[in-house]
């Protein structure tokens, strides 16, 4: 076996060549794919994270407006209770003033009638005087019996 | 032990089984790497690619235990073609052999009477071998890297390198010389020795006839494995001499 400078020429220069050739035609290729794979993977992992963080976000807004809502109802609840309570305080006031009113409105009906009566009584009994004084004269009576028809009369009036 | 054909071209003596070796392992390399990035994919990739990426990874991964992560990237292509041509050109001389037996004097092959008298009237001419199986060629590889790792020291790290002679003291630089000289010798030498080891003992297994197969079979696996472990061992020798020479150690504690 002997050394042959040519075959080491040779071999430095096919190596080179190898190089070349594969560094421009494959590797160059291979890397930059593998290159872009390694960036979609991060990507992909952002978009992720990112989509992450959307969901939290929104579920925490989701969260608020439920409570929102909620807070709301119970408001409406609340409010409608208090109308409820309210109106029935405001139907009982009104029937208790209508009843107090139409009451006030029978007693002075009372009173007036009563007056009525008691005038047209007066009035009869100013006929009745008219009457008796008139029948007093007519049959001359003495004043004793005069006297006793008056409280004869008047005593009618009384039971009247 | 087998001759090789050896033809004189105007005063250059030219090792054919070499030539064609050599030329043989470049082509299936590229070969190779040209199918597996044929249909290249980012989110498909085929068998083939897939093959090509795990070595990508593998040597990427090689590379970064050798020298700092940011200065892995333009030695990715250097560590991938080290690696695949070499191992292809390990396992080149494993399946089979071309052997030819001649009488004659043949001149054209360097075949002259002398060279017939002093083996016995019959001269075997081996036509195919592992290129790595000749120190010429290991010789190239690692002339190659000699090169690399010298200029590279010069070109990125001028002052760091040149220091490196003589550090820790001046009169280190001798001994610093004759290991700057060890490295490529030994890259040269390791390989070729473990290569042409394995091819010698397949021819010596051959005479042995029938009776050798399972040792053959034996032997074949265990070259497999010493051609990718050798593969791998230039690849990373040469990517650590290279950090060497491009990282200086002030560098180094600056990014630990």
């Amino acid at each position: 076996m002997s050394f042959h400078w040519e075959s080491t020429v040779y071999a430095i220069v096919a190596f080179l060549i190898l190089y070349w050739l594969l560094n421009k035609y494959a590797f160059g290729p291979l890397f930059s794919i593998m290159e872009k794979r390694r960036e979609l993977v991060l990507e992909q992992m952002s978009a992720a994270e990112t989509a992450r963080k959307q969901a939290a976000v929104q579920m925490e807004e989701q969260k608020q407006a439920l409570q929102e809502a909620r807070k709301e109802a119970y408001d409406i609840i609340e409010k409608a209770r208090a109308t409820s309570a309210k109106q029935a305080d405001d139907i009982v006031q009104t029937a208790k003033n209508e009843a107090g009113r139409l009451k006030e409105e029978a007693v002075r009906d009372i009173e007036s009638e009563k007056g009525k009566a008691i005038a047209s009584l007066r009035g009869e009994v100013a006929g009745m005087s008219v009457a008796i004084a008139s029948k007093i004269i007519e049959k001359q009576i003495d004043e004793k019996s005069q006297e006793q028809l008056i409280n004869q009369y008047l005593k009618e009036v009384g039971s009247k | 032990m087998h001759l090789f054909p050896v033809i004189t071209i105007g005063g250059l003596n030219i090792d054919l089984s070499s030539f064609i070796a050599i030329t043989v392992s470049a082509i299936i390399t590229f070969v190779l790497a040209r199918l597996a990035v044929r249909n290249l994919s980012v989110d498909k990739p085929g068998r083939l690619q897939n093959f090509m990426e795990w070595v990508a990874e593998f040597v990427h991964n090689t590379i970064a235990s050798a020298m700092p992560l940011n200065k892995v990237k333009p030695f990715m292509s250097l560590g991938m073609t080290l690696i695949m041509f070499i191992f292809i050109s390990n396992l080149l001389g494993l399946p089979f052999g071309i052997v030819t037996e001649t009488h004659h004097v043949n001149e054209t092959f360097g075949i002259t009477q002398e060279v017939l008298d002093e083996h016995e009237g019959h001269a075997e001419i081996a036509w195919w071998k592992s290129p790595t199986a000749d120190i010429s060629v290991t010789a190239g590889l690692a002339l190659i890297v000699f090169f690399l790792i010298n200029f590279l020291g010069l070109k990125m790290n001028t002052k760091g390198y040149l220091k490196s002679y003589f550090e820790p003291y001046w009169f280190f630089f001798p001994l610093k010389l004759i290991e700057e000289i060890a490295k490529p010798l030994t890259l040269a030498l390791r390989l070729y020795a473990n290569i042409f080891a394995g091819e010698v003992l397949i021819a010596t297994i051959l005479m042995l006839g029938v009776i050798g197969t399972p040792f053959m079979i034996l032997w074949q696996g265990f070259s497999l494995f010493v051609g990718a472990i050798q593969a791998f061992l230039f690849t990373i020798l040469t990517m650590v001499y290279i950090s060497h020479a491009i990282v200086s150690h002030h560098d180094e504690e600056h990014e630990h």
